[in-house]
């Protein structure tokens, strides 16, 4: 009983520690690292889209940004379509539930107008989206928080 | 004493052309071909900032440098003080500038990606006018400035 118990014991161990060992390799050799760099990048800047038009309560354009955000999904199913079908198919799944859970806000925009709970659905959302991201390296991944390149983020320019 | 017809129109002729030849032309506009992108998807002008001498006739050209979204963009010069209200105005008009609308200087029209624009305006008076995109919820990020100086 106590040989099991510590051969099980060493079995998660190992199982414990080569996980995240295997997917940090395949994740180290992407083979299209720019393309998925601006996918990640692409999904964050939808997902900042939903919140400006959110709090802004253009309610009746959240559906068009759920548009934009399953094109940027689609953008990262293309740059990860030649991984390694484990880490694909990890990636397909927890993409699969962010995109799930932007459709729940872009749903719920239809007949909630309150901007709180709104939020508090979109939020659920980015968790969702930065369990995504973690299945990337940290130096590609975007930070949720941060608004886009560019001019984003700066606000207005000599207004 | 009888003069040709030959030496009459030159006598008329000459000082005409005198002060013909003595007046200075108008100066004509200084051409200027501008270039500006949005950097790929990103809500983001590439460059964001801009330069022409005022008094020029400026040919801008916008290019949607996207590829993944459909989201479609265009380039909006408007006078200083007034992007902001511009842009919420045309929010319900899915970001459609009005032709007569007078706080705009020039604008392209709407594009898809991949598309390529053009608009022509005379540069205004020195100074920095504020340009952006006008599809709804754009502007805030996707913005830059027009520096007109002096010519």
């Amino acid at each position: 009983m106590k040989r099991t118990r510590s051969t099980f014991a060493i079995l998660a161990f190992v199982g414990f520690v080569l996980t995240p060992a295997a997917s940090a390799l395949a994740q180290a050799q992407l083979k299209a690292p720019d393309d998925v760099k601006t996918a990640l990048r692409l999904l964050v800047q939808v997902s900042n889209d939903f919140k400006r038009q959110i709090t802004n309560k253009n309610f009746t354009r959240v559906p068009h940004e759920f548009m934009e955000y399953t094109e940027a999904a689609d953008a990262l199913r293309s740059s990860t379509k030649d991984e390694p079908v484990a880490f694909k198919n990890r990636v397909d799944m927890r993409l699969k539930a962010a995109v799930g859970a932007y459709q729940k806000v872009s749903d719920m925009s239809a007949k909630e107008t309150d901007v709180d709970k709104l939020m508090a659905e979109h939020a659920k959302a980015v968790t969702a989206m930065n369990a995504l991201f973690d299945l990337f390296p940290a130096n590609m991944r975007p930070d949720p928080n941060l608004p886009p390149p560019g001019r984003g983020g700066r606000g207005r320019a000599s207004n | 004493m009888r003069l040709s017809r030959r030496t009459l129109l030159q006598c008329l002729a000459a000082p005409l052309a005198a002060w013909g030849c003595g007046r200075k032309r108008p100066p004509e506009a200084r051409q200027v071909d501008l270039f500006i992108a949005s950097d790929g998807d990103f809500l983001a002008f590439k460059p964001d900032n801009l330069t022409c001498p005022s008094g020029a006739r400026v040919r801008l050209t916008f290019h949607h440098g996207g590829k993944f979204l459909s989201a479609r963009h265009n380039w909006v010069l408007v006078h200083p003080g007034q992007m902001e209200a511009v842009d919420k105005d045309v929010d319900d008009n899915e970001g459609i500038v009005a032709k007569d609308d007078k706080r705009v200087i020039a604008s392209t029209p709407m594009c898809d990606k991949g598309v390529t624009v053009m608009t022509q305006f005379t540069a205004p008076a020195p100074g920095d006018y504020p340009f952006f995109c006008s599809t709804p919820g754009h502007g805030e990020c996707m913005n830059g400035v027009l520096h007109v100086i002096r010519s």
